[in-house]
């Protein structure tokens, strides 16, 4: 597994291959409904890599056996568009990585999204990855988060999540693509409001020592990325909020105010 | 008849959207110490959407995780969950607060039956005695043969034919408008009335749930010069809308008295004329509008819309509006600032 | 095809209530593993196919791993290294919620992706040590693992399997010689009872320690078929005898605070050196017995 060119992971200036320093994260945009057909969709782009993920539900499960009593069924498929980065067409053990990917996800989600309040419905999550240059598991749990937000399923808290890589002895935050072939590297998502880890994924060799200061820093970039999602979600609403006003129906004969219907609640 | 898939999907980079400018990049609080989750969010993302205090964050919107109030002294409602003292939202939106009894909304949700509610919903399945209809709710609504109106009077009784020959009656794919009944297990909807029943010479449109509020009628009519006759639209709780020729009789059905009792079940559409087409169609690209934008609807606004378009000369050549006249048009029927989609 | 039933209420809630209690339906104590059993096929048979194979047993679980081996041309983009490639099967015969040939499970693809990623990404086998002549010929080392039985945790019994077989493989020793009448040159493979077969390299010895959650962040060890579908999570640690942490994979389930998460890898790292102390042991035992050199 040696890396094609020997990139110099950390230079003396301590900046990075993209000139980032080591806990600095890479510029972040989100976009919501960007699939309006969806109930629920959103594109989150780290840097270069973009997932965009639509949720579908909770709706009646496509197939009768999937329906469990007393909690929503989550489905989750994983995508990956062929011109996302170089030389991915020619891989073919695609399927099961995406799986995987898939199977991580939905695991993820699972204790945080309430579903026991859909029962026998089905919430189902598409994630298509449209641009790739490290860091598709987190950037695809981070659409998510957004995509579900945006379809108003009921959850605990965000899942926000990021790459922590190690060079020597210094964790790297928020992983590019040549950082990711090169130094070993972990997964970590985390519910922000606690600061427990829901999903931690490793696959390269990484000292136990240093593992602990890898995750609590990990975990603090989750709080801190989960603080700039939460303020475009807010802005978002807000200005949905304030559409909504528009127009509400006051004192027409014969309209209910919505006001009214509050105090009906069951 | 027609159907339209709801809102077509926004460029994922607008030159005036906001929402996709790339932030300034974050800092780890060891590096750089003065970034604080507290600090006003708002100011870092520079412009608002220029609607002045209206565009910031309002003190009741929330999202999930967050703490709404203590819960010591309030009773949670939807929308929340109480972990040890206090009460979180579990979804994006406004808390409210009536009485004792603190809820958040969410903005967008999938549609939730209530008893009363009209909806328009489409056959699925048909099976022993029932027929199983999609509402783009949470499950699928049951509409029961016991349910509806049978062709040959209004108090006809039940007959054991009838329930083999209920494909005759409404067969898979078939639209209907119907009223829920309950909401146990199931939705379970009735068409007891000869406003309900299957639809036909018109177009359905798909919209947000959220856009259409709960009203006494959702039977609208756009009287003519919108179409020769008139532009009927059915607005469905479920955000199913139906747009059609307006029947004038077949709102005053109960009030004559005479139901065309083969008619009711016909699949066959009236011939359409071309003018009326035409008024369908832009009907129903004004209810897009606004799903796009999303404004709530109503009828005045409908109506509103119409007559805009009519003064600016669109009616009659059937042209279509680009970005800076539907924005203008917006702004001007509603009075609001409309500057981005949603 | 039959899938497993949902384990009834009542049993979950025993299950629940005795573990509250710190007592397992098998009468374990919440961190202790299930006896380990190593045995390898007997010792008279020397050929190469009697190495490298093993059955490993913990509780009801059994599980066989065959370690065999091929001469092959290298990958073109990479001379220098030979190839290791590992097949875990698992069909209805370990247990009825598994599908037999063509349609693979999630839960089959994680296992499969798991035992890869802890044997082969972690760089356990040196495969520049399988390189015969750069470019022209290499060993193929093909890894088996079949899952004979199921009852919870085959992703530890799998791994150590893997792992043991890979240490008692030897593969034979290989010779070219070269033709005088100028035709390609033909790679003489020796049979063992002519020229000892040689062990394969290996850097380091990763081992799976799975962990099931259970509601109140309850803790498992080695949990059984039973405990896996009550747990509302697992997770799954692959570590070495020098403390390196080769695979982590903890999705879902109960999240855990960093503290917790790390006393659960420290509680990984004995429960490792433990096993792989009783796989040294298993292996000695079998080479004082097993007759590899020439006579």
């Amino acid at each position: 597994m040696a890396s094609s060119s020997r990139v110099e992971i950390l230079n003396e200036g301590g900046l990075r291959v993209d000139g980032r320093r080591p806990y600095e994260l890479r510029s972040v945009s989100m976009t919501f409904s960007p699939q309006a057909h969806a109930d629920g969709s959103a594109t989150m782009q780290q840097g270069l890599t973009t997932v965009t993920v639509s949720v579908f539900g909770p709706r009646e499960p496509r197939s009768r056996a999937n329906a469990i009593h007393d909690r929503a069924n989550l489905v989750v498929e994983v995508g990956v568009a062929g011109w996302s980065q170089p030389g991915v067409g020619q891989r073919n053990r695609g399927d099961k990585r995406l799986t995987e990917v898939g199977a991580t996800i939905r695991q993820t989600f699972e204790p945080v999204i309430m579903s026991h309040l859909y029962p026998r419905s089905e919430i189902s999550i598409y994630v298509q990855v449209l641009g790739s240059d490290g860091g598709i598991l987190p950037t695809a749990i981070n659409a998510t988060t957004l995509a579900l937000i945006d379809a108003g399923v009921a959850m605990t808290d965000y899942i926000t999540s990021l790459s922590v890589g190690l060079h020597l002895t210094q964790p790297l935050l928020d992983l590019s693509s040549p950082e990711e072939s090169d130094i070993p590297y972990l997964v970590v998502a985390s519910l922000p409001g606690t600061g427990k880890v829901t999903l931690a994924t490793l696959e390269t060799r990484i000292h136990v020592d240093r593992f602990e200061e890898m995750l609590a820093v990990g975990v603090e970039g989750c709080k801190i990325l989960k603080a700039e999602m939460e303020g475009e979600v807010k802005k978002r609403t807000g200005t949905m909020v304030e559409r909504m006003k528009l127009n509400a129906l006051p004192d027409r004969a014969g309209g209910m105010k919505d006001s009214d219907r509050d105090i009906l609640m069951t | 008849m027609l159907q339209v898939i709801s809102v077509p999907p926004i460029p994922l980079f607008h030159a005036d959207d906001v929402t996709a400018e790339f932030s300034k990049t974050r800092h780890h609080p060891d590096v750089q110490d003065d970034l604080d989750s507290d600090m006003d969010v708002d100011d870092e993302y520079g412009t608002g959407l220029g609607v002045g205090s209206s565009s910031r964050a309002g003190k009741n919107i929330t999202s999930p995780g967050e703490v709404v109030t203590s819960a010591k002294e309030f009773m949670r409602g939807h929308g929340t969950y109480t972990e040890g003292d206090n009460v979180l939202s579990t979804v994006a939106g406004t808390i409210e607060r009536v009485n004792k009894l603190v809820s958040v909304r969410s903005v967008r949700q999938r549609y939730n039956p209530e008893k009363g509610d009209l909806v328009i919903g489409r056959v699925i399945e048909v099976v022993q005695q029932r027929w199983k209809v999609d509402t783009n709710a949470r499950q699928d609504a049951i509409l029961a043969l016991s349910s509806v109106n049978l062709p040959g009077g209004v108090q006809r009784r039940k007959v054991e034919t009838d329930a083999l020959k209920m494909r005759e009656f409404l067969a898979e794919g078939d639209l209907l408008v119907a009223e829920v009944q309950s909401v146990e297990n199931a939705p379970q909807l009735h068409t007891r009335s000869l406003r309900y029943g299957k639809l036909r010479n018109g177009l359905l449109l798909t919209v947000p749930p959220s856009l259409i509020r709960r009203l006494k009628s959702h039977f609208h009519t756009l009287p003519p010069p919108c179409g020769p006759l008139g532009v009927d639209v059915i607005m469905g709780v479920n955000g199913y809308i139906w747009v059609s020729v307006s029947v004038g009789e077949r709102n005053n059905a109960a009030v004559e008295g005479f139901v065309d009792a083969e008619g009711v079940y016909s699949d066959v559409n009236d011939d359409i004329s071309q003018s009326s087409r035409l008024a369908i169609s832009q009907v129903a690209n004004l209810i897009m509008l606004f799903a796009r934008y999303s404004i709530p609807l109503s009828d005045t606004l409908l109506s509103d819309a119409y007559a805009w378009c009519r003064d600016n000369g669109l009616t009659k050549s059937g042209q279509m509006m680009d970005k800076e006249m539907e924005k203008r048009c917006l702004t001007e029927i509603t009075g609001m600032d409309v500057r981005e989609e949603l | 095809m039959p899938r497993d039933i949902p384990v009834p209420t009542i049993n979950r809630s025993f299950v629940q209530a005795a573990l509250e209690k710190g007592h397992r339906l098998d009468g374990r104590r919440p961190l202790e593993r299930r006896r380990l059993l190593i045995q390898f096929p007997d010792p008279e048979e020397t050929s190469v196919s009697g190495l490298g194979r093993v059955e490993v047993s913990l509780g009801k679980t059994k599980v066989l791993a065959r370690v065999s081996a091929e001469l092959t041309n290298p990958r073109s983009d990479r001379p220098f290294e030979g190839l290791l490639s590992i097949t875990s099967e698992i069909g209805p015969l370990a247990g009825e919620a598994f599908h037999g040939e063509g349609r693979t499970t999630e839960e089959e693809v994680i296992l499969t992706r798991l035992l890869e990623k802890a044997i082969r990404r972690s760089e356990a086998v040196d495969r520049e040590a399988l390189c015969v002549v750069a470019g022209e010929k290499v060993w193929h080392i093909k890894l088996h693992i079949h899952f004979l039985s199921s009852d919870g945790n085959l992703i530890d019994a799998g791994c150590l399997a893997g792992m043991t077989a890979l240490r008692h493989f030897r593969r034979p020793e290989v010779e070219r010689l070269d033709r005088d009448d100028g035709m390609a040159a033909i790679w003489k493979v020796y049979p063992t009872d002519e020229r000892a077969p040689v062990p394969l390299s290996i850097h380091h010895t990763p081992l799976c320690v799975t962990f099931a959650y259970l509601e109140g962040n309850l803790l498992l060890l080695d949990p059984t078929s039973q405990e896996s579908q009550i747990a509302s999570g697992t997770l799954t640690l692959t570590l070495n005898a020098q403390r390196e942490l080769c695979v982590l994979s903890k999705a879902g389930g109960n999240p855990l605070g960093v503290e917790e998460l790390m006393k659960v890898v420290t509680l990984g790292v004995d429960v490792v050196r433990e096993m792989t102390s009783e796989m040294e042991s298993a292996l000695k035992a079998d080479e004082a017995v097993r007759i590899v050199d020439v006579r």
